[in-house]
């Protein structure tokens, strides 16, 4: 506990000495890069003690200072410390990547986005470790206002403005959810500290309702579809460090807040975990469909951070349902998976939006349609953006395969061990992630192979330069703690294990611990045989071309003989297929003039995905908000007297039910 | 455990290139000709081995590490597969899930090297192959959650045994269900007819081979044998799944796998004489037919269980 507070206490001071220092751009930096060093591993040291001792009671602080209706009361327990880890490390390389990719904005007070980026750090923070309702909400809206200034970053552009602006209604709608959840909670337990709050049982009737406020609630900020409008819009309007940390770990509070709350309420009614069940297929599903409509790099990344919400809340949903049928193992299992993957995915998903600006630093554009044979230009970037996209499809070797597995894993085991419906709701989530790992393997292969490979379409990138080494650091060792988890995934997944079982409110047996993690030993040997085998065939391959004749020439045109680069497949028509397959549900719409005739002179086509939620869910009840307002008007006239009057009336009405 | 995955892997790689020949012959009976001899496949890839390379200028080291990743991602899924009386040398509880995956980085890779060589023409295999398998590998998933309900076993190699072999008098309409939406994946998976024709290229309707444009000698090599041992080892689970021979001795249940071997590479050669490629915009319906085939099994083994 003292190096997480040391931590916090010196994030504050890195936050105030920034602002104070304004004037000289070299020590604010110095400034924040050191204490965002110190700082962030000072966190992770923290969260590494408390998850390698999971049974020593860690420290409960309490700060004798009053605020109105709660307490300042923090603690560090192995759910919180396994959500500290994910932010401290990617905090720390977004920071340091995040230093070196604003130095190029020169004229823009570069200091006070060094002390907001320290406050929703510490925001973050406190929301992990608090322990009072009261205190959570303060850091939940520590945490909305100054993710709001990151991502205005670049308020000169209309789009971000408005990002930014949608962000904060959507976030405060939640929050207004969450408000009534937790007042209910107290009203039932009388007290507003967490400990005292998970002491009492609840009715479970009460718990639904509870229940779907969180849902509600934290779903918003996690972007479950369909709540998930404001995401596509702030994640590519955010500069890339703040996409990362906003993608990699800002989302995940609002999983972290739904696991606090079953913490806190345990009993749930069935149809909770299927609820679970459903809003993780289809914001999984359709988190990926609509990423592969996407054709700007970052908005796509942005629909790919739905679609791992959508995977980890399959665990969340599949662990839940053991926890209710008192099936412990398959809770576990359920849990560490989820866990797992929000690590997995804060590494991923941050690498991939550093790597997609750095790619937008040297390019200047984020097109992926205009792209094309970046990877020779650009190699650093290139390697460690297709690093990232291996992770994130799950592929094995890298680590988004360990998280897919354990999700997998506990959904199978549900259904040798649960009721039938238990069964048809896990094959259908089964059957929803095997179609979002082949999806998302599409869309990755599309925005790789077309940012990276071939020739470039229409962008000229003869002058297109790596970036500076400060910004390409950060991505490797990122891209290198994929490969490390994918590879020795034992460490990380007894951390997430120990997180798990603080949700299920036991202590693991070792038995229990191998049953899991055993099969993991043997997954690293196959993979190991996969690597050792693709060493022979390479090493033969190049004994060969030794004594072979090794020639260089074109792409083969198929007997056309002047192919240009603009005949490549594109993204758009790449994706075509398969959201040709989906129309009916993307709303997929391809317009345009073909040639015609045997001399065409021009023809052209667009293809778009229509984001149903936002048009026919979010619009519609906004406007009908808009005009109920404007009837309302009229009892706004501005006469004094009038005013009066209402309050009168208003009183005589409470004296009346008062009496009666 | 070392001399095990050894051992397989080599049977593998001798017999995979003998189904091609199979297929083969057999297709060449239905047209009235004496056809290639049984060895072709063999002869084939030791030709390529005996050629040189042409790289494209466009092309990165991904064009090259496909082929490598492509049949080293096959060898693998191979040693969680047993082989007649020959136990897989790997296999832990959940390996169905590595095997599904182990193809997915195969085919993520060859995807991406299409997009290497900057050809509209690989482009286009590229995207048919990347739409087509996401509905394979929801079908696969769901005839693998059929037979895991059978078996109530996460192992491969354990959902083929025993359990089976006892639900085939309880459970034989249901297997057949599951075995005929397998094998339309299998089909589906191995660029076969009528999803794809292996037999050509340069028709704009191909798949899976117009992806292999650009590659030659050893890297197309590679590609091939890896082909092969993908339909060895997806043809050997078909058979593991319909053909009840486990509990005899290792030496019958050999020469029962190796039958019904011959038997599929029969089948699928027959299929191909006897059927035309489908058109492109109908594929997916091929698949979809195939879920629910698989689904019909799914919902029979919940009725009754």
């Amino acid at each position: 506990m003292s190096f997480f507070l040391s931590s916090l206490v010196i994030l504050c001071a890195g936050a105030l000495l920034s602002v104070l220092l304004t004037r000289s751009r070299r020590v604010s930096g110095a400034v924040f890069l050191g204490t965002l060093i110190s700082g962030c591993c000072l966190g992770a040291a923290a969260a590494v003690g408390v998850l390698l001792r999971p049974g020593r009671i860690h420290g409960d602080y309490r700060w004798n200072f009053r605020m109105p209706l709660g307490e300042f009361r923090l603690g560090l327990e192995p759910l919180g410390a396994f959500f500290l880890l994910a932010i401290a490390v990617l905090f720390l390389w977004a920071g340091i990547y995040g230093y070196d990719y604003l130095k190029h904005d020169g004229k823009k007070n570069v200091s006070v986005h060094y002390a907001l980026y320290h406050l929703l750090l510490i925001a973050l923070m406190l929301i992990v470790t608090a322990k009072n309702a009261v205190l959570f909400l303060v850091a939940w809206e520590l945490m909305t206002v100054s993710s709001y200034f990151l991502i205005v970053f670049y308020d000169e552009r209309e789009a971000v403005r408005k990002a930014g602006y949608l962000n904060l209604i959507a976030t405060h709608t939640g929050t207004f959810c969450l408000l009534i959840m937790f007042l209910l909670m107290g009203h039932h337990t009388g007290s507003l500290n967490f400990d005292q709050m998970a002491l009492a049982s609840f009715p479970l009737p009460l718990a639904g309702v509870l229940f779907v406020l969180a849902v509600l609630g934290f779903g918003v900020k996690a972007g479950f579809i369909p709540l998930h409008i404001w995401l596509p819009h702030a994640h590519p309007a955010a500069p890339s460090h703040v996409s990362a940390v906003l993608s990699g770990v800002m989302i995940k509070m609002g999983i972290y807040g739904l696991m606090r709350v079953i913490l806190i309420v345990k009993g749930f009614p069935e149809w909770c975990a299927v609820v679970l069940l459903l809003i993780g297929m289809t914001s999984g599903v359709g988190g990926v469909l609509y990423a592969l409509g996407q054709h700007e790099i970052k908005k796509l990344l942005a629909y790919h951070s739905i679609e791992n919400i959508g995977i980890i809340t399959l665990g969340l949903g599949i662990g839940l349902w053991g926890q209710i049928v008192h099936n412990e193992f398959t809770a576990l299992i359920g849990y560490a998976g989820a866990l797992l993957h929000v690590f997995n995915h804060a590494m991923f998903k941050g690498l991939l939006f550093l790597s997609a600006g750095s790619l937008i630093r040297a390019t200047g554009t984020g097109e992926i349609d205009q792209m094309g044979g970046l990877l020779k230009k650009l190699p650093w970037t290139g390697h460690l953006f297709l690093a990232g996209s291996l992770a994130i499809c799950g592929l094995p070797l890298f680590n988004g395969f360990v998280s897919e597995w354990l999700v997998y894993r506990a959904l199978f085991e549900g259904m040798f061990q649960f009721k039938l419906n238990a069964v048809v709701w896990s094959s259908l989530a089964i059957i929803s992630l095997a179609l979002i790992g082949g999806l998302a393997a599409a869309c990755f292969a599309k925005a790789f192979g077309a940012v990276f490979l071939g020739n470039s379409r229409s962008l000229d990138i003869t002058r297109v330069k790596e970036n500076s080494a400060l910004m390409r650091v950060p991505m490797a060792v990122l891209g290198g703690i994929c490969v490390w988890i994918g590879l020795f995934p034992a460490m990380m997944v007894s951390f997430a294990l120990r997180g798990a079982a603080a949700m299920t409110a036991s202590a693991i047996s070792p038995a229990t611990e191998e049953m899991i993690a055993a099969p993991l030993k043997t997954v690293v040997l196959v993979l190991l045989v996969v690597i050792a085998v693709m060493a022979v065939l390479t090493l033969f391959k190049r004994i060969s071309m030794r004594f072979l004749p090794v020639a260089k020439a074109p792409t083969w045109g198929c007997g056309y003989s002047v192919p240009t680069a603009r005949m490549q497949y594109t993204a758009a028509s790449f994706a075509q297929p398969l959201l040709d397959i989906f129309r009916n549900v993307l709303g997929y719409q391809v317009k345009g003039n073909k040639p015609k005739g045997y001399f065409p002179v021009e023809g052209k086509i667009s293809s778009r995905v229509t984001e149903a939620s936002e048009d026919f869910i979010f619009r519609p009840a906004f406007e009908l908000i808009k005009s109920v307002s404007a009837r309302l008007k009229i009892i706004q006239s501005g006469y004094t007297q009038l005013y009066l009057f209402y309050i009168f009336a208003f009183l005589l009405i409470l004296l009346i039910w008062k009496m009666v | 455990m070392g001399i095990g995955v050894l051992v397989h892997i080599i049977i593998v790689m001798a017999l995979s290139p003998l189904l091609l020949g199979i297929i083969g012959k057999t297709k060449a009976f239905f047209t009235g000709r004496w056809g290639p001899p049984l060895f072709q496949p063999y002869y084939d890839i030791g030709k390529l081995f005996r050629k040189g390379n042409v790289y494209s200028t466009t092309t990165t080291w991904i064009f090259q590490a496909a082929p490598v990743v492509c049949m080293a991602a096959a060898l693998a899924s191979s040693l969680l597969m047993p082989l007649g009386g020959l136990k897989a040398p790997l296999q832990f509880w959940g390996d169905i899930i590595l095997f599904a995956y182990l193809y997915g980085l195969a085919r993520f890779f060859m995807v991406i090297a299409a997009l290497d060589t900057g050809s509209s023409f690989e482009g286009m295999g590229a995207s048919r192959e990347a739409a087509f398998s996401c509905l394979a590998e929801v079908v696969l998933f769901l005839d693998f959650i059929v037979l895991v309900v059978l078996s109530k076993s996460l192992v491969l190699s354990r959902m083929i045994e025993g359990n089976i072999l006892s639900s085939w008098p309880l459970f034989g309409p249901v297997l057949l269900l599951t075995g005929a939406s397998y094998f339309l994946v299998l089909l589906a998976e191995n660029a076969r007819i009528p999803v794809d024709d292996p037999a050509t290229h340069l028709e704009l309707t191909m798949i899976h081979e117009v992806m292999a444009l650009d590659h030659s000698g050893w890297d197309l090599a590679y590609i091939l044998y890896g082909s092969a041992i993908k339909l060895f080892v997806l043809g050997g689970l078909f058979v593991n799944i319909l053909v009840p021979f486990h509990g005899l001795s290792p030496m019958t249940q050999t020469i029962v796998f190796t039958a019904g071997m011959i038997v599929l590479a029969v089948g699928i050669g027959v299929v191909e004489s006897c059927m035309a490629r489908l058109r492109l915009n109908r594929v997916p319906q091929f698949l979809i037919g195939a879920f629910v085939l698989a689904l019909v099994g799914l919902l029979v083994v919940l009725i009754k269980a």
